[in-house]
């Protein structure tokens, strides 16, 4: 491996990664990702898969403003695709490039495992949800029920 | 109003609404811990008359129990309270005309300790009994229809139907004497008894009524819940509810470690980390590189953190996956064993004092904490002893050749596969984010790199554990998928399938399959630098097979994503069926509200109130 700081060498990609001049004063999307890769590279080495807290946070945190699923693992994929060709392009050592993939791929299965796992947890919500709603429809079935023989009653009672 | 009290472990909580349709609350209860005296009392008759006659007999069953509670046996003692109460009523309906024929319901029990209750009724408020999850029904209402059934001249099928099925046989002030019916509870530990007035059960499902009362939640959650499910049922009628629960039984030392110890051990965790520190652990050459507080948050927390769950879950899971993380990663780069052996070791000291530290302060939560901490810590030993068995596999030679061998086999059924199924994925993508127009990232393929992948994937597979067969798998597919530079998902689609089979929705079905991606790629990754190839070749061969790695992550987290869309769909059409039904209770509860106001006019008042017909719809 060459004496480049691989963090700053990448850093200097973030705009041309991101394409930040298309989106003006606004986080560009896959943001959260840049910075994933940022961090690993930081480390270096293999960290323990999914405890990476601020990728965790940042992808929740869009998925809870609305971003769906797709929307996010797409953002992923082009910073992936966009990262590996700027980098066959700046880092003219292989090792140092081959570190960068490492440590992209980590990232890019990172994203995955978290929007997973937010969308079963959406389903496991969604399940419970249905029972709670079925369980009311229950009640209210026995209140129609109810109802009906009252006012049937009633009319009878009260016709002249 | 919610009166909320404990007495002897016995907790108890009554609730009481004035409902939704009526101006006064003619209910009262009386729930008295002192006493262990619990009243559940629905009055009636015009004129603001209920209100009178339940308030009245419920000072009059105060008194008279504070009175004779200690000379009376219990049985006798509500029996004659009750009747003393009818007699007050009575009385107090004969010496004002406005209040001829006022009459009230009664529920009561005495709760004489904590293994018995005496329960006593007249009218149709009820008494509900909990015990193991299942609702038995202690009383049974005095009504003409239920006298009838009772008798054989109405079937229940009949009674349901019966126009006068709410008209009372027997209350509390229209005779100065009443037949009382008395029942004798067995209470067990953890039991529930529920009195209520009909404007509970006649506006809820005994389903409903079940599910709250065995859902373990607080008496005094139980019973304010109960009366917003009357509310929410359309509340026509004054609702009351008293929740008695008789003491849980002691938890078992299992329950002990899972709540109390669980918190302790939560509780001191900055001491653990602090003695990992002491002890060398930001030290040790697994975190070398790593900041000192990142070091512990990584390795020391994340085993605190495990160890609370297992607690928790008195299971081992989270403590083998972080054993099973920290030593496969530090293997991986060909980690020594005698640093792993360290780390455990000042991991093992901290657990221990921070045990022991327990302990002091509660000798018996200690021990039991010991011997749940120390099964979690050999659950962790366990795992690496699985790891290290698996490294010395790898040594075998002869696997690689086995392996080689075997794959020829699969690569040749995949290629038949593929040529079958041709480009349908691009034109009709079944992963909704698999984009048709990503760029080919591949840098083509020539003969050399394809070589050098599947060498890499060779070495790759021997040293997968021979177990992990889903990890070969994904091995296999990363090498097809690299190999097919022509942009086509197909592929990666089709590998995805065959990777994702069927599991169900939920993290223990989706978490192995990105467990064995992750390890995948930190098998390739590491393989690939020992390939016999120059630097610029390996680096050509990771981009290949990581562009592979990502495009099946990406094809298999969409099969997670298709599999978990149902969900959402049939809960919006459940829903809009609810919201519909909840229009047409709203509609019939105006229409119902007209013929009530109608039906008023046409009530006689010149006559008794049993003979007027009822307004207890």
């Amino acid at each position: 491996m060459s004496d480049v700081d691989l963090v700053e060498a990448v850093k200097v990609l973030r705009d041309e990664v991101l394409d930040t001049v298309e989106h003006g004063d606004r986080e560009p999307p896959g943001a959260e990702v840049f910075d994933a890769i940022l961090s690993a590279l930081q480390i270096g080495g293999e960290s323990i898969p999914g405890l990476d807290l601020n990728l965790h946070d940042a992808v929740a945190r869009r998925l809870a403003w609305g971003d769906s699923e797709e929307s996010v693992l797409a953002d992923a994929e082009s910073v992936f695709d966009r990262l590996i060709i700027a980098s066959e392009r700046s880092l003219p050592d292989p090792p140092d490039r081959m570190v960068v993939v490492e440590a992209a791929t980590q990232v890019a299965v990172t994203v995955a495992r978290v929007v997973s796992l937010a969308a079963v947890a959406r389903a496991t919500r969604d399940r419970a949800a249905r029972l709670r709603e079925e369980m009311a429809q229950k009640q209210l079935e026995a209140v129609l029920e109810k109802q009906r023989s009252s006012i049937v009653r009633m009319e009878l009672e009260t016709e002249p | 109003m919610t009166q909320t009290a404990s007495q002897h472990g016995i907790r108890v909580a009554g609730d009481t609404n004035v409902g939704k349709v009526r101006e006064t609350n003619e209910d009262s209860m009386i729930v008295d811990p002192v006493r262990g005296l619990y009243v559940v009392l629905d009055g009636m008759g015009g004129a603001n008359a209920g209100d009178v006659a339940s308030q009245t007999a419920r000072d009059a069953i105060r008194e008279y129990v504070m009175q004779y509670r200690t000379t009376t046996d219990p049985r006798t003692l509500i029996e004659a309270a009750i009747q003393h109460a009818s007699a007050t009523v009575f009385n107090a309906a004969q010496q004002a005309r406005e209040r001829h024929g006022m009459g009230t319901t009664v529920v009561g029990c005495i709760v004489v300790d904590e293994k018995r209750a005496v329960v006593a009724h007249v009218g149709d408020s009820r008494a509900y009994l909990l015990r193991n999850g299942r609702v038995q029904m202690l009383t049974r209402d005095h009504t003409i229809v239920e006298e009838l059934v009772d008798k054989g001249l109405l079937s229940a099928e009949e009674a349901e139907r019966h126009p006068y099925k709410n008209v009372l046989s027997r209350n509390l002030g229209a005779k100065p004497e009443t037949r009382v019916d008395v029942t004798d509870v067995e209470l067990r530990p953890g039991d529930r008894l529920m009195l209520c007035s009909d404007g509970l059960y006649g506006y809820a499902s005994a389903e409903a009524i079940q599910y709250l009362l065995g859902s373990g939640d607080a008496p005094e959650h139980v019973a304010r819940d109960l009366i917003d499910l009357a509310l929410r049922g359309g509340g026509g009628d004054n609702v009351t509810t008293i929740v008695i629960e008789a003491p849980q039984p002691p938890p078992s030392s299992t329950e002990v470690v899972r709540t109390t110890g669980a918190m302790q051990w939560w509780q001191r965790r900055s001491r653990f980390l602090q003695i990992a520190k002491d002890r060398g652990l930001t030290k040790n050459p697994i975190v070398r590189g790593l900041d000192p507080e990142e070091a512990l948050e990584l390795i020391a927390s994340s085993l605190c953190q495990a160890v609370f769950h297992d607690l928790e879950k008195s299971t081992g899971v989270n403590v083998w996956t972080f054993a099973q993380n920290i030593a496969g990663g530090w293997f991986e780069r060909s980690g020594e064993w005698a640093p792993l052996r360290a780390l455990m070791d000042i991991l093992a000291t901290a657990a221990r004092a921070v045990v022991d530290d327990i302990g002091v302060a509660d000798p018996k939560l200690g021990f039991l904490l010991s011997i749940a901490v120390s099964r979690a810590l050999v659950v962790g030993e366990l795992a690496i002893g699985g790891l290290l068995a698996e490294r010395l596999n790898r040594v075998d030679a002869n696997l690689i050749k086995v392996h080689a061998a075997m794959q020829e086999t699969v690569d040749t059924a995949q290629e038949t596969a593929l040529e079958d199924t041709g480009d349908r994925f691009i034109d009709n993508p079944t992963v909704p984010f698999l984009r048709p127009d990503r760029p080919v990232t591949s840098p083509g393929v020539s003969a050399e790199l394809i070589k050098a992948i599947e060498q890499t994937i060779t070495i790759a597979r021997s040293r997968t554990s021979q177990r992990a067969e889903l990890v070969k798998q994904i091995l296999s597919s990363l090498e097809t998928i690299a190999i097919d530079a022509t942009g086509n998902f197909a592929s990666a689609v089709l590998a995805a399938r065959e990777i994702y089979g069927v599991r169900p929705v939920d993290d223990t079905g989706i978490m192995p399959l990105f467990d064995a991606l992750d390890q995948a790629r930190i098998i390739t990754a590491a393989s690939v630098h020992q390939i016999t190839a120059p630097d610029a070749m390996r680096a050509k061969v990771l981009r290949a097979l990581s562009s592979a790695h990502q495009r099946l992550v990406g094809a298999t987290t969409g099969l997670v994503l298709e599999a978990v869309a149902p969900y959402s769909e049939r809960l919006r059409e459940v829903q809009a069926k609810t919201s519909e039904m909840r229009d047409q209770v709203a509609k019939f509860e105006r229409k119902r509200a007209d013929l009530e106001r109608k039906y008023a006019t046409t009530i006689d008042h010149s006559q008794p109130w049993e003979k007027r017909g009822t307004t207890e719809w």
